[in-house]
C-alpha cells in the first residue's frame, strides 16, 4: 500500500491518512495504517488463481504432444499455434542427461586451447587472459619456446573451472584466438576442488575431442597467413 | 605573450622562453624538451634520454620555433632567451604523428610476446598520437630475432627503432663500445661491434633505456608482464654504493630490480650484479625459529636464548656481533641491547672484493651498510672480525649474539664458535647459523621498512615490498623480543621501525634530525606508464 513515492510527497492527500502531528517535530506523525481487507487476508482468491495455473499446466503436459527428442536437440522451432493445434506442446520436460536440449551457437562451455598446425599450443602466454579474468582463475607460467618464430609459450596453463564465472572475457582478450569456449562441454561435477582445475593438456585435448577444428584459422595480424611477406 | 613582463630581471644564468603561450624560465643550456617538461608538456621522444648525450636521430620530438623555417628537434635545441616554441600547432603535431607512423612501418608489433608491452614508449606514443590502422600494405623488412647479444641480453632487431640509446649507454655509462649500427635506411640494424659481445658490468641498463622491447634481459625475460608488477622504492644491497632501485614484485616475491633516479648516488643506472641480488631473497631462508637444529616456536626460542644469555652474562663472556649486511635499525637496536647487557660489541662484514671496484658505481665493499654500523658503534668501530677472532681464540667469550650470517673468520675461530652458545638473528640459514643454539628468523632487506648508509655516509630509506617468509619479523622487532625475554630491565618497547629511527637519529650524531619520511605503498606499474 501507500509507500513514500514521489507523488505522495508532492500530493499530501494521496499519502497515508495523518491522524496527528507531533508538536516537537512536524516530521513525526501518527498515520492510519491501511490493513488488507478480510477477503485478501484469507488468500483464498490467490490460492484459487494459483491452482488454476497449475491445472492448466497439468492439462497441457498430460494431453499435449511433446516435441520429438531429435527436434529438441536440433533446436527445431516449435510448431506454430493454430486453431486446431493449441500451443500445448510448448511446455516440455527434458529427460536430462539422456536427452539434451539445443544449445545456442554462442553457448559458453568449458575452455579449450587451440592448436597450431604442428599440434603445439597456440597460446603465446601473453598474459592477456589472466589479466582480464575477473575471477582470477587462469594461471600461466610462461617459458621460452623451442620454436624461434614463436618465442614464448605457456609451460603451465591452468584454469580453475570452479572459480570461472563463464564470462568469456578471456576469449575476447586473446590476441591469437588461442582460447575458446566453444567446446560445448559442461563443467563436470568433481569430488575435490583440485579436480576442477583444467591443465594445459586437458584443455588442448578438449579441442581435439569435441570434433571441432582443433586448429585456429585466424592469422596473426589478421592479414592472411603470409602477412610478413 | 599575455604574461606581464617580469619586474625583476631574471638571474643571468637563466633564459626565459615561451612554450605554447606560457613563459618559462630555465637554467641556461636546458633543452627545449626539458623546458617543456617543467610546464607539464610532454613532447614525444625516443632517442633523448636525460642521462645520455643527445643524438637527435629519431626526430620524434619535432616542434615549431618562431622565426625558424624548419621544425626543430626539441631534444637538441637549446632553449634561448625570448624563443617562442609551439608544440600544438598543426605542422609540428602532424610531423610527430608522421614520424611515429614512419617508425611503425617496419615494426613487427608482436606486443603479445614482447616483454616491453605495458611499459613501452612506442605503445604509449601510438595511443597518444593517432591510434589509427596501418596504411602500409607492403611486406615488412625482416631482421634477426632472438639474437643472443651477451650473457644477459637478447636482441630482437625487428623491434629496434634505431634510437641508439643502448649504444650510448655502452659508450658513456660502461665505457665500452660494444654495440653498433650497420647498414642504412630500413635495413639499418643494431648489432655488436666487430669481435665484441654485449658484456659489461652495466649491460642491463641498455634494457632499461630501450624505449621498445628490442633488448630484453635474460634474467627477467618472459617471467612477468610489466603490468602485473608492483613497484616499491628501495636501495640496492649489493655494495656500499647503495644505488637507488625499484623492487618490482608480485605474489610476495621480487622479480627484478631496476634503477631509480638519484643524481647524488647512481644517476639513472645500476650494475648488473646488483640487479641479481634479489635472487638471494628466496634462497635458503630461515622461516621459523630454530633451537638446537630443530624448528621451534618464538616463545621456546626466546626462553632458551634468555637462559643462555643470562649464563654467559654472569661470567662476563657475552659478545654481540653487528653486521654491515643488515640495516641501521636492527644494528642500532642490537647495539642498544648490548649496552644493557654490558657485552663486548663487534661487527662483521663480507670480505671486500677489490676486483669489482671501478670509478663508476661498483665498490669493492660488498656490504650495504658498513658506514652505518661504524656510525652506530662510534668508538667501538675498530672491533671488527679480526678483533672477534682474537677474542674467540683467547677463549674469553662464552656466548655470542649475532646479527646476520656473515662471519669471515678462520677455521680455528669457527671451531671455537661451534663450542659456544650462538644466538643468531638471521634472514638466511647459512654458515654459522646452521650450528646456532638458537636462530631467530628476521626479514631481509626488501621485506621491512628501514635504512642503510652508503659509502658517502648518505642515509637512505628502504621500504617493505612484501612480507617476510613464515614467522620472520623485522630485525629490530626480533631484538625487541629478545630484549624483553632476556633482560626486561632494558625496556625495549619500540613498536614500529619509526620508533627505532626516532631514537637512533637522536643518538647517532651524523643522523641527527633525519626525517623518517612518508610511508610508501607499492605502486601498481599498470598505472605508471612507460619506462625507458
Ligand atoms: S570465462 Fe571469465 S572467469 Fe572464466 S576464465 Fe575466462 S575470463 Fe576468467
Ligand atoms: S590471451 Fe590467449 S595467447 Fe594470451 S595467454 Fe591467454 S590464451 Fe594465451
Ligand atoms: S616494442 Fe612495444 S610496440 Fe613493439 S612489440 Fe614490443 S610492446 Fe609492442
Ligand atoms: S635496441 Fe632499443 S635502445 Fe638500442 S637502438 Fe634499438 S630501440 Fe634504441
Ligand atoms: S628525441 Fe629528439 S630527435 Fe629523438
Amino acid at each position: 500500500m501507500a509507500g513514500h513515492g514521489h507523488e505522495e510527497a508532492h500530493d499530501e492527500t494521496a499519502g497515508p491518512k495523518v491522524l496527528a502531528v507531533s508538536k516537537v517535530s512536524p516530521k513525526v506523525r501518527t498515520i492510519a495504517v491501511v490493513r488488507p481487507s478480510e477477503h485478501d487476508v484469507t488468500y483464498l482468491e490467490a490460492a484459487r488463481k494459483g491452482l488454476g495455473v497449475t491445472l492448466r499446466h497439468f492439462m497441457k503436459n498430460f494431453f499435449g504432444k511433446r516435441r520429438p527428442a531429435e527436434a529438441l536437440a536440433k533446436g527445431e522451432a516449435v510448431e506454430p499455434r493454430s486453431r486446431f493445434k493449441p500451443a500445448w506442446n510448448e511446455i516440455e520436460t527434458i529427460q536430462y542427461p539422456e536427452e539434451k536440449t539445443h544449445y545456442p551457437e554462442r553457448f559458453r562451455g568449458l575452455h579449450r586451447l587451440m592448436q597450431r598446425e604442428d599440434g603445439n599450443v597456440r597460446c603465446v602466454a601473453c598474459m592477456c587472459c589472466p589479466t582480464v579474468c575477473p575471477a582470477n582463475c587462469i594461471t600461466i607460467i610462461p617459458a621460452e619456446s623451442d620454436d624461434k618464430g614463436v618465442e614464448k609459450k605457456p609451460a603451465v596453463f591452468e584454469i580453475d573451472e570452479l572459480r570461472c564465472v563463464v564470462c568469456g572475457l578471456c576469449v575476447e582478450a586473446c590476441p591469437c584466438d588461442a582460447i575458446r569456449m566453444d567446446s560445448g562441454v559442461h563443467a563436470k561435477p568433481v569430488e575435490n576442488r583440485g579436480d576442477a582445475i583444467m591443465t594445459r593438456e586437458l584443455l588442448l585435448g578438449l579441442s581435439a575431442d569435441v570434433g571441432k577444428d582443433p586448429q585456429s584459422t585466424a592469422t596473426q595480424g589478421g592479414e592472411g597467413p603470409d602477412w610478413r611477406g | 605573450m599575455s604574461d606581464p613582463a617580469p619586474t625583476t630581471p631574471p638571474p643571468p644564468d637563466t633564459v626565459t622562453l615561451t612554450i605554447d603561450g606560457t613563459a618559462v624560465t630555465v637554467p641556461k643550456g636546458t633543452n627545449v624538451l626539458e623546458a617543456a617538461k617543467t610546464l607539464g608538456i610532454d613532447i614525444s621522444a625516443f632517442c633523448y634520454h636525460p642521462g645520455l648525450s643527445i643524438a637527435a636521430c629519431c626526430r620524434q620530438c619535432l616542434v615549431s620555433i618562431e622565426k625558424n623555417p624548419k621544425l626543430q628537434p626539441s631534444c637538441q635545441q637549446t632553449a634561448g632567451d625570448g624563443m617562442v616554441v609551439r608544440t600544438t600547432d598543426p605542422q609540428s603535431t602532424l610531423a610527430r604523428k608522421q614520424m611515429l607512423e614512419f617508425t611503425l612501418v617496419n615494426h613487427p608489433i608482436d606486443c603479445p610476446i614482447c616483454d616491453k608491452a605495458g611499459e613501452c614508449t612506442l605503445q604509449k606514443l601510438y595511443f597518444d598520437h593517432d591510434n589509427a590502422d596501418s596504411r602500409v600494405d607492403v611486406p615488412k623488412v625482416e631482421k634477426p630475432k632472438v639474437v643472443d647479444l651477451g650473457p644477459h641480453i637478447v636482441l630482437d632487431a625487428e623491434r629496434c627503432i634505431l634510437c641508439t640509446r643502448c649504444i650510448r649507454v655502452c659508450d658513456e655509462v660502461a665505457d665500452s663500445h660494444q654495440l653498433e649500427m650497420i647498414n642504412r635506411g630500413d635495413h639499418q640494424e643494431l648489432t655488436t661491434a666487430p669481435g665484441q659481445r654485449l658484456d659489461n658490468p652495466y649491460s642491463i641498463n641498455t634494457v632499461d633505456v630501450c624505449p621498445v622491447g628490442a633488448l630484453t634481459a635474460k634474467d627477467f625475460r618472459f617471467t612477468m608482464r610489466a603490468w602485473e608488477l608492483d613497484s616499491t622504492p628501495s636501495v640496492c644491497h649489493g655494495c656500499a654504493t647503495g644505488c637507488n632501485v625499484e623492487i618490482h614484485h608480485k605474489n610476495d616475491r621480487a622479480w627484478r630490480l631496476v634503477p631509480r633516479l638519484n643524481a647524488e648516488v647512481n644517476g639513472h643506472w645500476m650494475c648488473d650484479e646488483g640487479r641479481f641480488t634479489y635472487h638471494e631473497l628466496r634462497e635458503g631462508r630461515l622461516a621459523a625459529p630454530v633451537v638446537d637444529g630443530l624448528p621451534s616456536s618464538w616463545d621456546k626460542a626466546l626462553g632458551t636464548a634468555a637462559e643462555k644469555i643470562a649464563a654467559a652474562q654472569a661470567g662476563g663472556g657475552l659478545a654481540v656481533v653487528l653486521s654491515a649486511q643488515a640495516g641501521n635499525e636492527e644494528n642500532y637496536a642490537l647495539a642498544k641491547l648490548a649496552t644493557a647487557w654490558k657485552a663486548q660489541v663487534f661487527w662483521t662484514a663480507r670480505p671486500h672484493r677489490p676486483e669489482r671496484a671501478d670509478d663508476k658505481l661498483r665498490d669493492a665493499d660488498v656490504n650495504p651498510n658498513t658506514a652505518g654500523v661504524k656510525a652506530i658503534l662510534g668508538g667501538a668501530a675498530d672491533n671488527d672480525a679480526a678483533a672477534l677472532e682474537a677474542a674467540l681464540t683467547a677463549g674469553k667469550v662464552k656466548a655470542v649474539v649475532m646479527l646476520g650470517y656473515d662471519l669471515p673468520l678462520s677455521e680455528g675461530a669457527l671451531r671455537h664458535l661451534r663450542e659456544l652458545d650462538l644466538i643468531a638473528l638471521a634472514s638466511h640459514e647459512r654458515g654459522p647459523v646452521k650450528h646456532a643454539a638458537v636462530a631467530l628468523p628476521i626479514a631481509a632487506w626488501a621485506e621491512t621498512a628501514g635504512s642503510v648508509t652508503n659509502r658517502d655516509g648518505k642515509l637512505q630509506r628502504t621500504h617493505a615490498a612484501f612480507p617476510p617468509p613464515g614467522q620472520a619479523v623485522a630485525g629490530w622487532e626480533a631484538v625487541v623480543r629478545l630484549g624483553q625475554a632476556a633482560s626486561p630491565a632494558a625496556k625495549l618497547t619500540w613498536a614500529h621501525g619509526r620508533d627505532v629511527w626516532k631514537d637512533m637519529t637522536a643518538a647517532v650524531a651524523p643522523w641527527k634530525g633525519a626525517p623518517w619520511g612518508r610511508e610508501v605503498r607499492p605502486l601498481q606499474l599498470r598505472f605508471a606508464g612507460s619506462r625507458g
